[in-house]
């Protein structure tokens, strides 16, 4: 890697860089998937109060950005997944691991698919006709994240950084 | 204490006119509800737009199965690029027919598909399923 610092910590960076992504962009949805799951009536209160009374509307153009930047990276890092860990993966039989990664590829592509609606709805959040819409579909990109992003912790205990 | 309601933030405003715009919702719900039908019908039929060879840097227009001693090929970014750009032509066309049609489009359909989907997805990589059950 032109010298300045090995193969190995350039691609241990952009893993990093994914996983610091990942991190911003789980918080954003669990607040905002609280939020509308259960809103909270007034902003004083306990920790689990406080974490659902967040201004949710606030986070969707930030959501859309950090969905895709976290794909963005991911995909690039897929390169060096396919030849560097899923072929250990499969030499080593753990198939599972292999195919719930799969899986995951798919989920993350699903749940860019939804980002221009979920835009939409909460850029409106004061039309009362998408209050359900934003409330689905921003649950189930929350919960497409949290399976992501397990998915990816399992992976990375599996064979991650510094392989 | 005053009750104030948080959270949903009932009282967010449409900060830009893209927020405000019909056609855009008609293309952004139309975009996203066949987004996910079309990415499983485009892994099903194996359509990718491009096929990545990691091990050679190679990037080829359409499907092209992996060469002998060339490492493996990656059809997923071609099956996205594929997927979106289909999914767009579709909102595209959505946005021409007249308001009172594609107000009629069923919202929850935005989060009901990508759920439905689910099940394919997971049947599709029935080989890793396959493989780890012989274990």
């Amino acid at each position: 890697m032109t010298g300045l610092i090995s193969t190995n910590a350039f691609w241990t960076i952009w893993l990093f860089v994914h996983l610091i992504l990942a991190v911003g962009l789980l918080g954003a949805l669990t607040h905002q998937a609280m939020a509308v799951a259960l809103p909270a009536r007034q902003a004083a209160g306990g920790i689990v109060t406080r974490f659902r009374a967040v201004p949710a509307a606030g986070y969707a153009t930030a959501v859309c950005v950090l969905w895709v930047l976290t794909f963005l990276v991911g995909s690039f890092i897929y390169t060096k997944y396919r030849i560097y860990i899923r072929i250990p993966i499969e030499a080593a039989h753990d198939y599972k691991t292999g195919g719930f990664f799969d899986f995951k590829e798919h989920v993350t592509t699903l749940g860019l698919m939804l980002l221009p609606a979920y835009w939409y709805f909460w850029k409106n959040a004061q039309n009362p006709d998408y209050d359900n819409a934003r409330k689905g579909v921003t649950l189930v990109l929350a919960v497409m994240c949290w399976f992501v992003f397990i998915v990816g912790h399992v992976l990375n205990n599996t064979r991650g950084f510094a392989s | 204490m005053s009750m104030t309601t948080t959270g949903t933030s009932s009282t967010a405003r449409s900060t830009s006119s893209l927020a405000a715009s019909s056609k855009f919702k008609t293309f952004a719900t139309t975009f996203s509800i066949s987004g996910p039908v079309i990415y499983c019908v485009v892994q099903y039929f194996n359509w990718p737009l491009v096929t990545f060879h990691p091990a050679t840097n190679r990037l080829v227009w359409g499907y092209e199965a992996a060469r002998s001693g060339e490492g493996p090929n990656m059809l997923w970014y071609g099956w996205t690029l594929t997927a979106i750009l289909i999914a767009a032509a579709v909102g595209i066309i959505a946005m021409m027919l007249p308001e009172r049609i594609t107000r009629k489009i069923p919202l929850a359909l935005v989060w009901v598909f990508p759920i439905l989907a689910i099940p394919y997805v997971i049947y599709s990589l029935m080989p890793w399923w396959t493989l780890a059950a012989k274990q």
